[in-house]
């Protein structure tokens, strides 16, 4: 990637993401958007971050869509963890641990 | 309750130190997540410079970490679109803020949005029924200071992750980051029918181009966790 490319996508993903922080307080200011419109808005952080996981670990650009058994591992505890002690850090540390662990085994 | 008198200079400062006490709490779970970004930055194709400027120009660590991530694997406009689905939360945060940024004075107005995420947005709730002063002081004092730590701590994830060796997989770190995310983003069932839903959909659609999918799996899981919320939407 090119250092113009870069800072364009940089400055022009930083630019819509202001827009969407302030948008409201600025432009709209005493207007609302659709209840339904911010109904919908509550779901959009756990459906894309879980999208996201998948995107990630299922490389289609692998032949045999490159979920490994390390990495599935590795997101079982992770997600096993956090979901007990709700704490990033030690869900970080244990889904690394076990995901190293498959691999050296395996 | 809208506070009548002005706060004076000692409750200000009194205010200060409150929302210094209190960032520090939900800065240090950031922590990790910056060292995660910051190797992330080492491993995408974007420059590291540029890379490291996405958290004082973009400021939002998810929406950061897909896209380097993204640019690697994915097109570019994919990346972005990903990017900007993520932040598209913050106008929920824009939508509650705004009634309490009509007392603020015109430059607070255009500068707050711009470290409205998720910390700052949560502790600064507590105090929209204060003084506009009051609120303005400890406001900045949380977004100033989580926005100076993150960009300070995704540079030293930077420099770190130049010295670890490839055989280590840190690739791998923030597909486990995101996981965490969406576990914490899950308070309700429509939220965990969200999730679910969304992964499904994305998993069955991984083979469109310029990983469509995302966007698919993402849309499909909002409209179904949409569906399974029974709240009244008027």
């Amino acid at each position: 990637m090119s250092i113009g490319t870069g800072l364009a996508v940089v400055f022009g993903v930083g630019a819509v993401t202001y827009l969407m922080r302030a948008g409201l307080i600025l432009a709209l200011a005493g207007r609302t958007l659709p209840p339904w419109f911010m109904k919908a808005l509550r779901y959009v952080a756990p459906s894309v971050l879980a999208a996201l996981v998948v995107s990630l670990v299922a490389d289609p650009d692998q032949a045999n869509t490159g979920l490994s058994l390390a990495e599935v591992a590795g997101l079982v505890v992770a997600g096993a963890v956090i979901w007990r002690v709700r704490n990033l850090m030690m869900a970080l540390a244990a889904g690394m641990t076990a995901f190293w662990l498959v691999l050296a085994v395996a | 309750m809208i506070d009548a008198a002005p706060p004076d200079s000692a409750e200000l400062r009194r205010v200060q130190r409150l929302a210094v006490t209190e960032i520090i709490p939900l800065f240090i779970p950031a922590i990790p997540f910056g060292f995660v970004l910051g190797l992330a930055i080492v491993e995408s194709p974007m420059p590291d410079g540029i890379g490291l400027l996405t958290s004082p120009v973009i400021f939002a660590g998810a929406a950061q970490l897909a896209l380097v991530t993204l640019v690697g694997t994915a097109s570019v406009w994919a990346a972005i679109a990903a990017a900007l689905v993520i932040n598209s939360r913050h106008i929920m945060y824009s939508a509650a803020m705004a009634p309490v940024f009509a007392a603020q004075p015109r430059w607070f107005r255009r500068l707050g949005p711009f470290m409205l995420i998720d910390q700052v947005f949560a502790l600064s709730t507590q105090y929209v029924d204060r003084h506009p002063d009051v609120f303005r002081r400890y406001y900045l004092t949380t977004g100033l200071l989580f926005y100076s730590g993150w960009s300070v701590v995704t540079a030293i994830g930077l420099y770190f992750g130049s010295f670890i060796p490839a055989s280590w997989q840190l690739g791998y770190a923030p597909a486990v980051m995101f996981l965490g995310l969406v576990v914490l983003s899950i308070d309700r069932r429509p939220a965990l029918i969200a999730a679910v839903v969304g992964a499904s959909v994305c998993f069955a659609t991984i083979a469109l181009p310029n990983r469509a999918g995302l966007i698919v799996g993402a849309l499909c899981g909002v409209i179904a966790g949409f569906l399974a919320d029974r709240d009244p939407v008027a």
